[in-house]
């Protein structure tokens, strides 16, 4: 180990995430490997290793022997100073060599407020922040993830993104690095040739061209550089052909999610007009239930763990859960070895088949109705009935369980005070059916309640909608507390209104953004997703430095024909698709899931015979 | 009587946590399909203990674990099935019966390495001598069980005997101190260096520990 590294640790909180050395982690020679890639998390060892994406690049990658990706986290303040102080440039955890010697430097990005850690892992890298004061092909420096279909706010900073899911492209852009590192390419002339490969969006080939009032004229492609008129997503076609992590890296220190994960499927059917990952994972592709067993009773062998969750965005709605899940338990319950399924709806199904896999614990519950009012709930296409919500909460109440926790947001589009209210009645008439139905009244219960402020996104029916103004947010607060105040058993807590207007300005954020980013940086911003660092008043101060005003991203309502900073990314859910799906909203009207109908997004053309497998 | 591992710690495991050490072993255990004693009760789980806890940052050659085999696994695969399962910088040496009571495990060997990358100065030698020969050294320890947030302890009568050895850029100080009740932890020592040698304060210090003895001085195991 390096011996400034091993000085410093001894006086930094919890070393073990600084040190690498762990179970599965995968050490090559750097002589016998041609491509180096460091794999970024813009955030603390604990969060990042709990990313499901990121542990299947690392694994697709290093399963290729010419190449050795590592991974790289944002230190801790304690640890950036001491490296700031010691001179130690930001390394790569299986060698501790530094990431700025490396061919590639990927960014995983999932969080908008993890984007000052980007340009901060930058600096401790000893890189320039922005692409074009970094003149070599290497390091290439790159980013991936959910983010991403609006990269535009980091644009300046990233030379290429990865738009979707990258078990194939990750490798196809590689392989193209490699020709240019033997040709000697230019940095320029690589870029040209990467963003021909489909899911590749370099921004410096984009020109955003603004109107006077501040919105885009267009985003108009370089002259000569060849870029596409739309980069499409990527996505894997079958997901049982699809590189699965049975071998993972098994953390010598506690995690956010530190048990086995298996991916039921990608994609969901619902249609949630709010939610970004709904449309951008589409189209649904599922797993074979066999398979998956298989994987989940390998990966328990291999990594020790005596825990199993089961992720997707919704596991109820995979076809074979039932199958599934009597086959894991088969093997699991015998080895005490515990099965989760968050991203449950509300429904009997799933209380049924919680009980059978939670035989010992029972916590809490949690469910997610998003809206009071089944108007609202309509309206967004939550379809959530209420009548399967309190079905599903006597069924638990009947099983000993005393504690729900329920989630809404506020300021969705079209809510009233009506419907604000309608969360507090629905909270009330949880509370009655424990009255109703549990077996034990002495026991009290717990029903929390809470509320965020509703965040519109790219890509989605809402990302023509306003945030609604702080102090609207803050009054329909107060009303759903004054309505909750009389009831002890019912808990509310509401989300801090800070942090969601800085994500509804980034996240529907042009590049002209990319200046507060580094004004706000500069001006000690770093880890802004943790109440230790955040700062509002920096940002307040960030945005008048640079002359912008954040009501503009975040409150104000978008024409139809409105040029989005995202609109040369293409999801192939279609624009129209989701207008309709807003002026549907706007009805109070709902959409089928893709299962019961096709309601012709789009995504079905990003496989190959044009069918989901909804 | 309980089975027992004899276990190395260095390299990059050293700043492995204590607890973190035993989530590792369990799970370890679980990858090597080594079956052993769970714990009774409402959420069993498998049962291992360490003899000594060791600081973060240490390095260590006789650690010893406390576990129950069961299954047929027989002991002599254990250590090689084991280290296979282990992150790196942890090597497990042997698996055998324990047949002493960890309690009688009393005095610990430590090398602390003073570095001076520069070079030692000349004095540090006499210096470190002079400490160790002092009638008491009384030095505060944090303690979170104390009003003051602190204990005050002797640390001359918790040690056994020493040995120092110095080079150009370094001093070595081959020390056996009391295991437990009262330990004593070579920071300590460090620190009191520090304090009353602050010219002589080194670039950096190691701590290795080498041995495990019972009251007589023979090996614990």
């Amino acid at each position: 180990m390096n011996r400034t590294l091993e000085h410093i640790l001894p006086k930094v909180q919890k070393p073990a995430r600084y040190t690498g050395g762990e179970y599965n982690a995968v050490v090559k020679s750097k002589q016998a490997v041609k491509t180096r890639f460091a794999l970024c998390f813009p955030d603390t060892y604990e969060i990042g290793m709990s990313n499901l994406g990121c542990r299947i690049l690392y694994g697709v990658m290093n399963e290729c022997p010419d190449i050795w990706c590592e991974r790289c986290y944002a230190p801790w303040g304690d640890m950036e100073e001491e490296m700031r102080r010691e001179g130690l440039l930001l390394y790569g955890l299986e060698s501790g060599d530094p990431i700025s010697d490396f061919d590639i430097i990927g960014f995983s990005l999932g969080y908008e407020m993890a984007y000052t850690n980007v340009l901060n892992m930058l600096d401790l890298a000893g890189l320039p922040l922005r692409s074009a004061d970094r003149r070599d092909l290497t390091p290439l420096v790159i980013a991936g993830g959910t983010c991403c279909y609006n990269p535009e706010p980091l644009a300046p900073f990233i030379d290429m993104f990865v738009l979707g899911e990258g078990e194939e492209v990750t490798l196809e852009y590689i392989r193209l690095y490699q020709l240019a590192k033997e040709e000697c390419w230019s940095k320029e002339e690589f870029l040209q040739e990467a963003a021909k490969i489909e899911g590749i969006y370099v921004p410096s080939f984009y020109e955003p061209v603004y109107r006077e009032d501040g919105t885009l004229e267009a985003m108009e492609i370089k002259p000569g550089s060849g870029a596409h008129e739309m980069v499409r997503k990527r996505i894997v076609e079958n997901m049982d052909k699809s590189y699965f992590p049975v071998k993972t890296i098994i953390p010598s220190t506690e995690i956010v999610h530190d048990r086995v994960m298996l991916e039921l499927f990608r994609g969901c059917i619902r249609g949630c007009r709010f939610c970004q990952a709904g449309y951008v994972y589409r189209p649904v592709r599922n797993r074979n239930p066999e398979l998956l067993a298989q994987y989940g009773k390998a990966a328990c062998e291999d990594s020790g763990y005596q825990e199993m969750t089961l992720s997707s965005l919704s596991s109820t709605d995979y076809p074979c859960l039932l199958e599934l899940c009597d086959n894991l338990l088969d093997y699991c319950a015998p080895r005490d070895i515990g099965v989760s399924l968050p991203s449950l709806r509300a429904d009997t199904f799933s209380m049924n088949l919680m009980e059978r896999l939670q035989r010992v614990r029972k916590g809490g519950l949690t469910f997610a109705p998003e809206a009071g009012t089944q108007r609202l709930r309509d309206a967004i296409n939550k379809n959530l009935r209420e009548e399967d919500l309190l079905q599903s909460c006597r069924t638990a109440f009947s099983g000993g369980w005393s504690g729900v926790k329920l989630y809404f947001m506020l300021g969705l589009p079209t809510e009233t005070d009506e419907d604000v209210l309608g969360i507090a009645d629905l909270a009330r008439k949880v509370y009655f059916a424990w009255r109703e139905c549990t077996p034990n009244k002495a026991r009290g219960v717990r029903i929390t309640v809470s509320t965020s402020w509703f965040v519109p996104k790219p890509h989605t029916a809402f990302q023509w909608d306003a945030q609604i103004p702080v102090e609207e947010y803050q009054r329909r607060v107060n009303l759903l507390r004054d309505a909750l105040k009389r009831d002890k058993s019912i808990t509310y807590n509401w989300h801090d209104p800070e942090t969601s207007y800085l994500e509804a300005i980034f996240s529907r954020g042009d590049r002209r953004l990319a200046d507060v980013l580094e004004w706000a940086w500069e001006h000690g911003a770093k880890m802004d997703s943790w109440s230790e660092y955040f700062d509002y008043q920096r940002w307040m101060d960030a945005l008048k430095a640079c002359g912008l005003d954040g009501d503009f991203y975040a409150h104000r309502v978008r024409p139809k024909n409105e040029v989005f900073p995202w609109c040369r990314i293409d999801t192939m859910v279609n624009p129209s698709f989701l207008w309709h799906e807003r002026e549907l909203c706007y009805q109070s009207q709902t959409t089928p899931d893709c299962r019961t109908r096709c309601s012709g997004c789009g995504a079905n053309r990003l496989l190959c015979g044009g069918v989901c497998n909804g | 009587m309980a089975d027992r591992l004899l276990f190395s710690k260095t390299g990059r495991a050293k700043y492995i946590s204590h607890l973190d050490l035993m989530r590792t072993f369990q799970r370890a255990f679980a990858r090597a399909q080594i079956q052993i004693k769970h714990t009774e009760g409402f959420h069993p789980h498998p049962f291992v203990s360490i003899a000594l806890p060791l600081s973060v940052g240490y390095s260590s050659q006789c650690e010893i674990l406390e576990f129950g085999l069961m299954g047929d696994t027989p002991r002599e695969e254990v250590p090689s099935r084991l280290t296979a399962a282990m992150p790196e910088g942890i090597i497990i040496h042997q698996c055998y019966s324990g047949e002493r009571k960890l309690k009688e495990l009393a005095l610990v060997n430590y090398i602390m390495n003073f570095e001076y990358p520069e070079g030692r100065p000349q004095e540090t030698e006499p210096a470190m001598q002079e400490l160790l020969h002092r009638e008491s050294l009384v030095v505060r320890k944090k303690s979170n069980k104390a009003k003051l947030g602190y204990t005050e302890v002797d640390l001359i009568p918790l040690i056994r005997s020493w040995n120092l050895e110095c080079q150009s850029d370094t001093m070595t100080l081959d020390i056996v101190v009391s295991a437990q009740n009262p330990g004593l932890n070579p920071e300590l020592l460090r620190g009191a260096f520090c304090q009353d040698y602050p010219e002589f304060t080194p670039d950096f210090v190691t701590f290795h520990r080498r041995e495990v003895f019972d009251a007589s001085g023979c090996p614990f195991r």
